[in-house]
């Protein structure tokens, strides 16, 4: 998918990828993946924008490269045409991109900052004055923190690791699991470790992918760079990284090379050695896993796996593992998104689109009754808890539970 | 490790999957992205030429039906009708009596199995039929498609032109857009309303396939209630509702029996050199920049001909199997793929893998290449799927086959 000034010539304009776009079904504002994509992409000058902006309709959900059959990187061209020096990026924009800054500010302030965002007033405020939908989900910040409370997992170089015969793993929280939702990191290393790993933290900052998203390719490269540069000496001595965020897995195995266009050796070691929960444990650890004593979960539940999952290439790993489970009854969403892939709901002007690309998703769950939803990205979950008022986990923590651990 | 992996996610890759699946084997698919499917019309062609049951015998020896077998094609198309009629979508037709259905600019299409709302069985050439246009949708030619069904015996009375509520849009339509709108029951009751007046007089309607995607059959259903009329649907080009609807069932289907899809992957295969007997050990994936190995023990390419990325042509006259560089059988003359008018029967249709009964690919000495690879579609030699319209059902019978050979 590097070549691809070579491969927009491998578009047949068989609309295979507008037919599959949840933004494009939706509106008609977004002139669809072809159009903005291969097509637009013959006729841009390397230095001059192109005059449509439907490209700002884009969410970025990938769709359009999962579902090509000829190899053509759709959603890579049009991420790429987001980065426009010369354009102003609306300070909102510049906010909601930066999850760690927010997160490590918020946190000192919890208790306040938790009634603050559910307060209506500051809610319309935001709305009104930066276009922060008042609709829109947002997280509860967590008073500690999961590096505060996995102080003692953290390692600092690869030389500081104990010398153990166990095979290791790096966990790659991301800024969410950190701020947010620590509960999903401690439970992760605790089925690592339950499945006889050694976890330890690496360092590590955002993987950038909110300010990829919103057109903030230096500041988000600057992250990129951090990651490859803390995180090298592990991959040489050949520990792999483990992520419970498919967005930020996703970063480290493609966004970096292929659309931040970060074309180093250590960006490909990265990419080789980033996994997704799921498909670390069933490729590095299936015996253990195989061996895993079930508990019943007795429920009804609707599994949707995120757009970002599915731009790993990798297919539903949870499925497999959740099927595993006695007693719960799984549903599988067939929506390629959910509507607010990552920041783009939160935005006042994109916030109708988003949630109409949603609706299915919220209208099935009403319709199964289900007694909650599962899926594995952290945006995904809060923007379908707010839209359903259902319980909506992470398979790990479904996984946790039939474990007992939680 | 995996019992069945399957390469293709076209109609022979997922039809494929479900049947193994069904008999609770451990299957994964794996694509590069959405197959010919949702392009297609979403149709079962079988045999344009005549009734295939009758005609069957008189197929030379190595074409892929005959190799496959007339059982293997008849089970085939049962087992399609079930998983069809399962999951809401049913089929009109059968093998023995064939199908016309009109096409977007009103030639006669010859098919077996048609999707209920494409082949209503009521509309005859002696109905009195009107066809709706709707403007904003690209890709609907009122004009032409009148003119051509009333040439073909149809008793055409007129186009009506039809609009949509709310302001123009920004841009052309395309057949999905007006489908996901026609999936919401208050969207439709509004359109009901507002073409109503336009219908009357009216006793038969044929429209563009917009009417829904997810659950097509019921929107079709309720729709025509609404309007009170005879309803049928006349496909569009790309893209095309008959091809998506039934490419979503297939993936549903195979998701609900447990098959582990793996879509956006390109594959790589996997020769295991340690056993004396040939045979696959898998593929290698090449997903998101980054590769990972994939173990099987039976593996069935479901990839395609030269359209479908199953077959690579190269500039020097060579021509490559995608994934394993099996043994092909071809000559350098490059412009000899093609004939010289689109309409004629193309050399380039009939290239692809020699197989024998058990859908094994052979060498060009005509034993199998490895013991646990197997083949589906149009991947396989020796038809011209295209002239012959034999397309699907060449999928169906070799998927029937490939998977009954891999299961043994």
């Amino acid at each position: 998918m590097n070549h691809e000034f070579l491969s927009t010539d491998h578009c047949l304009k068989c609309n295979i990828c507008t037919a599959s776009c949840p933004v494009a079904s939706v509106t008609d504002q977004f002139l669809g993946p072809k159009a903005v994509g291969p097509q637009a992409h013959r006729f841009q000058h390397p230095h001059y924008a192109l005059p449509d902006v439907s490209e700002e309709w884009c969410s970025s959900c990938g769709t359009c490269t999962i579902v090509c059959p000829h190899d053509v990187p759709v959603a890579e061209m049009i991420a790429k045409m987001k980065e426009r020096p010369h354009r102003e990026t609306p300070w909102r924009d510049r906010i909601i991109s930066r999850p760690e800054v927010l997160g490590r500010f918020a946190a000192r302030f919890a208790g306040i900052v938790n009634r603050l965002i559910n307060s209506s007033r500051v809610r319309t405020a935001l709305d009104r004055f930066l276009g922060i939908s008042s609709k829109a989900s947002f997280p509860s910040i967590a008073r500690t923190s999961l590096r505060k409370s996995l102080r003692d997992y953290y390692v600092k170089s690869p030389n500081r690791l104990e010398e153990i015969s166990r095979l290791t793993v790096g966990y790659f929280h991301g800024c969410s699991t950190n701020y947010f939702e620590p509960l999903i990191g401690e439970l992760a290393v605790r089925i690592l470790e339950a499945l006889g790993l050694y976890v330890f933290l690496p360092p590590q900052v955002c993987c950038g992918l909110p300010l990829q998203s919103n057109g903030l390719f230096d500041a988000a490269r600057k992250l990129a760079n951090e990651n490859i540069k803390y995180l090298t000496p592990f991959l040489r001595e050949k520990i792999p990284i483990v992520g419970t965020s498919p967005s930020c897995m996703l970063a480290f195995k493609h966004d970096y090379r292929s659309v931040l266009g970060i074309d180093t050796e250590e960006a490909n070691l990265l990419a080789n050695s980033s996994y997704d929960f799921f498909e670390f444990i069933l490729q590095f650890v299936p015996e253990d896993v195989s061996r895993i004593n079930y508990n019943k979960v007795t429920a009804l539940a609707l599994y949707h796996p995120p757009c970002q999952l599915r731009g790993h290439g990798i297919g539903i790993p949870a499925l497999t593992i959740l099927r595993r489970i006695p007693g719960l009854h799984l549903e599988v969403s067939d929506l390629a998104c959910c509507g607010v892939a990552g920041t783009y709901g939160v935005k006042s002007e994109r916030y109708q689109v988003a949630y109409s690309v949603g609706e299915k998703l919220f209208q099935q769950a009403f319709a199964l009754d289900v007694d909650f939803i599962i899926s594995d990205s952290e945006t995904c979950r809060w923007w379908i808890s707010k839209h359903t008022e259902l319980p909506v986990y992470h398979p790990l923590e479904i996984l946790a539970r039939s474990m007992g651990i939680i | 490790m995996t019992d069945i992996l399957i390469i293709g996610a076209g109609l022979s890759g997922l039809f494929a999957s479900i049947l193994a699946a069904k008999v609770n084997a451990d299957v994964t698919l794996v694509s590069a992205g959405h197959g010919g499917l949702s392009i297609s019309h979403g149709c079962i062609d079988v045999w344009s030429k005549a009734t295939p049951s009758r005609s069957f015998s008189r197929i030379r020896k190595k074409h892929p039906y005959r190799i496959a077998g007339k059982r293997a094609l008849d089970i085939a198309i049962a087992a399609f009708e079930e998983i069809t009629h399962d999951a809401s979508y049913p089929f009109s037709g059968s093998l023995s009596r064939q199908l016309f259905i009109p096409t977007a600019i009103g030639a006669l299409h010859c098919t077996a199995l048609a999707p209920y709302s494409l082949a209503h069985s009521e509309i005859t050439n002696t109905t009195p039929i009107a066809i709706g246009s709707i403007a904003g949708l690209r890709d609907c030619f009122p004009e032409m498609l009148v003119r051509n069904l009333r040439a073909n015996g149809y008793a055409v009375e007129r186009s009506i032109p039809l609009s949509l509520p709310g302001s123009e849009p920004c841009r052309d339509l395309y057949s999905t857009d007006l489908a996901y709108r026609f999936d919401d029951s208050s969207f439709r009751e509004q359109i009901a309303q507002l073409w109503k007046p336009r219908l009357s007089g009216i006793h038969c309607l044929g429209l563009p396939a917009v009417l829904g995607l997810r659950q097509p059959h019921q929107v079709f259903q309720s729709f025509q209630e609404l309007l009170g009329i005879k309803l049928f649907e006349i496909p569009t080009p790309p893209p095309s509702l008959p091809g998506l609807r039934l490419e979503k069932v297939l993936f549903n289907t195979a998701i609900h029996f447990g098959v582990n899809i793996i879509l956006g992957s390109s594959a790589t295969g996997l020769i295991d050199r340690s056993q004396k007997l040939k045979r696959v050990s898998g593929i290698k994936l090449h997903a998101a920049n980054s590769s990972r190995h994939l173990k099987a023990r039976n593996v069935i390419l479901a990839t395609g001909g030269f359209l479908h990325g199953g077959l690579i042509a190269r500039r020097d006259g060579s021509i490559h199997e995608s994934v394993f560089n099996l043994p092909l059988d071809y000559s350098e003359n490059r412009p000899a793929l093609l004939a010289p008018s689109i309409f004629d029967e193309q050399p380039y249709e009939k290239h692809g893998v020699r197989v024998n009964s058990q859908m094994q690919p052979l060498d060009l000495k005509g034993d199998p290449v490895y013991e646990n690879l197997f083949a589906a579609g149009g991947i396989i030699a020796g038809a011209d799927r295209q002239s012959e319209g034999s397309r699907q059902g060449i999928d169906l019978a070799t998927a029937q086959r490939a998977v009954e050979a891999a299961l043994e």
